[in-house]
């Protein structure tokens, strides 16, 4: 019997595109699984829209193909029925209201409004009696989190989310961040593209890293934080933790920091680490790479031209 | 399809836009009356065309005089902007993408929204024809009338129409009118998948038709004239002043339906194909 978790929901398969002369993807693969949140990175102008409007049926691919739920997508095909998706911003009718919007946007596909959850919507939206406003007199965030409420109606196995915090405040952004973590949770499907780091990695389990159309990393972010880097570890006795991973294979040198000590790691994982500490005895207090997403993905960006895919990571 | 056609009706119907266009429309018969009631008949050329001149004669007879005046451009401009905004417009608010992504399939989409403008564009005809017809009855009561006005020209011939003849005339030529829109209902819909820029379709669309109408005039164009759009819009006067249906009307919705195929099939063809970027 097939395992559903790997049963995949987005398949991009060799995938080209071009406008005129002018390639903006360039033979992109991946694919991504049941219940994994995966974060598409990349410059500005690195492809990542056009591939998620190929994806969603809204551009024609040159060549090479895109399936959702194993169905080749076309425009309109039936399987975006399936999915929740906001590329770019949240756009509405600005003459009607909120609430107008999401009844005629939902009813546009033959349903009736008592299929959708709009309950459960509204409370995600937060527009309180703004809802019935016209959305003309909304802010950015007030869209955005309409937009939200919009692609949930339908309870979407997967998400599609285009840049979703831009131009949102810090709080609504920590919001977006808890909702998308949320509906994970909850086994939804997300492929979020984005260029803030953080968001990724804070919300990502694996992530793509696109530049010039061309795919140059693929991978969980724990992998590829921790690819090339060093682990700064905390536990109650710093001196017998910084003598047992002397003794570990795959670890390098090891300096003391802080309250702590930061190890480098040779062909050693941070498992590898955590797991050492814990069987000695000692109290993990914190473990995280020295090396955050930012420096892994401008390191990718700087050894690759984006000329030639590297596979930094193998998928997990 | 239904649920499709009821969400863009709305969506066309609540715009400020809209209701602006239907208050001008019943508005402008207001005004074209109360300029032929407070007009001291008898003084010759002055009296302007034809059925101008005879409707002061009776109320039924001021629609079909407001139809010949507002169908040259008036008309032709507020359908322009239902057709050319018809697509455009979901674009420019960016809400086309998020149409498509419900899915709704580009044809149905694109059927739908042609079908609204349609119905729009009928709706506007009669409306300026219903609201003069209610204010010229009010105004001049409702009498059969005698063609032509001038009776005492030697050699012309002398008819009279009935109210109810008027009347039956009067829909049949506001039909014909809004149906003589076909043309650039269709042409509308190719800018409006041609452009992100509803402002941009709807200029394009009434643009060709007023082209049409003053390269119409030129009689050195020959024939090629009657292969233009609004070659024929004008053609069921002599319902009224003539006493006749013309022929000149079939070839003029031949014409229309000529247009509505290609460039309708034109406009479906290009947005099932077309990237949708904005």
């Amino acid at each position: 019997m097939t395992d559903p978790t790997r049963e995949p929901i987005v398949e991009i398969d060799g995938l080209w595109k071009s406008f005129g002369s002018v390639p903006a993807v360039e033979d992109l693969s991946f694919s991504v699984h049941r219940g994994q949140v995966y974060g598409l990175l990349g410059p500005n102008g690195a492809g990542k829209t056009t591939t998620l409007r190929v994806l969603m049926g809204l551009e024609r691919a040159t060549r090479g193909e895109t399936r959702l739920f194993g169905t080749r997508v076309t425009p309109g095909c039936r399987e975006l029925v399936r999915v929740g998706a906001m590329v770019e911003q949240a756009a509405f009718v600005p003459h009607l209201s909120g609430m107008r919007n999401l009844r005629l946007w939902w009813e546009a596909g033959g349903r009736r409004m008592r299929d959708a959850d709009l309950d459960g919507a509204l409370a995600i939206a937060g527009l309180g009696k703004a809802i019935d406003r016209n959305v003309k007199t909304y802010s950015q965030g007030m869209k955005q989190r309409l937009g939200f409420a919009r692609l949930l109606l339908g309870r979407p196995e997967l998400l599609v989310l285009d840049e979703p915090t831009n131009g949102l405040d810090p709080g609504e952004i920590r919001e977006i961040r808890e909702l998308i973590a949320r509906l994970s949770a909850q086994g939804a499907t997300v492929l979020l593209s984005s260029h803030h780091l953080s968001e990724v990695e804070q919300v990502c389990s694996h992530v793509i890293v696109m530049n010039r159309g061309r795919l140059v990393a693929d991978g969980t972010v724990s992998d590829l934080v921790g690819s090339a880097g060093s682990v700064y570890v905390e536990v109650d006795d710093r001196e017998r933790g910084r003598q047992v991973l002397a003794a570990l294979p795959g670890v390098g040198r090891i300096q003391m920091q802080g309250d702590g000590v930061v190890v480098e790691l040779q062909d050693g994982r941070r498992s590898d680490v955590a797991a050492a500490l814990v069987a000695a005895g000692l109290r993990l207090e914190t473990i995280m790479p020295t090396q955050r997403l930012e420096d892994a993905f401008l390191d990718l960006l700087a050894s690759g031209d984006g000329s030639t895919p590297i596979n930094a990571v193998e998928a997990s | 399809m239904i649920a499709l056609l009821r969400t863009e009706f709305v969506k066309a119907t609540r715009r400020i836009r809209t209701l602006v266009v239907f208050a001008l429309l019943v508005g402008l018969p207001l005004l074209i009356v109360l300029a032929i009631h407070s007009h001291n008949p008898g003084r010759g050329p002055d009296e302007g065309p034809g059925l101008f001149r005879l409707a002061r004669q009776s109320g039924l007879l001021i629609p079909a005089a407001v139809l010949s005046v507002t169908s040259g451009f008036l008309l032709v401009v507020i359908a322009g902007t239902f057709a050319g905004d018809s697509v455009a417009g979901d674009s420019a608010w960016g809400n086309l993408r998020y149409l498509l992504m419900r899915p709704v399939p580009r044809g149905r989409l694109l059927v739908a929204k042609a079908i609204v403008a349609a119905v729009l564009i009928w709706l506007s005809t009669f409306l300026v024809v219903g609201a003069a017809l209610v204010i010229g009855v009010i105004m001049f009561g409702a009498h059969p009338v005698t063609f032509p006005g001038l009776a005492f020209l030697r050699g012309v011939e002398v008819f009279q129409l009935s109210e109810s003849t008027i009347i039956w005339r009067v829909f049949v030529a506001t039909s014909y009118v809004a149906f003589g829109f076909s043309a650039l209902l269709a042409l509308g819909l190719l800018f409006s998948v041609l452009t992100d820029m509803a402002a941009s379709a709807i200029l394009a669309t009434a643009g060709i038709y007023i082209v049409s109408e003053i390269l119409d005039g030129i009689p050195q164009l020959g024939r090629i004239r009657y292969l233009f759009p609004t070659h024929y819009l004008d053609s069921w006067e002599p319902m009224f002043v003539n006493n006749r249906y013309p022929h000149d009307m079939l070839a003029g919705i031949a014409v229309q339906v000529g247009y509505l195929a290609v460039f309708g099939t034109a406009a479906l063809v290009y947005f099932r194909r077309k990237d949708i970027r904005s």
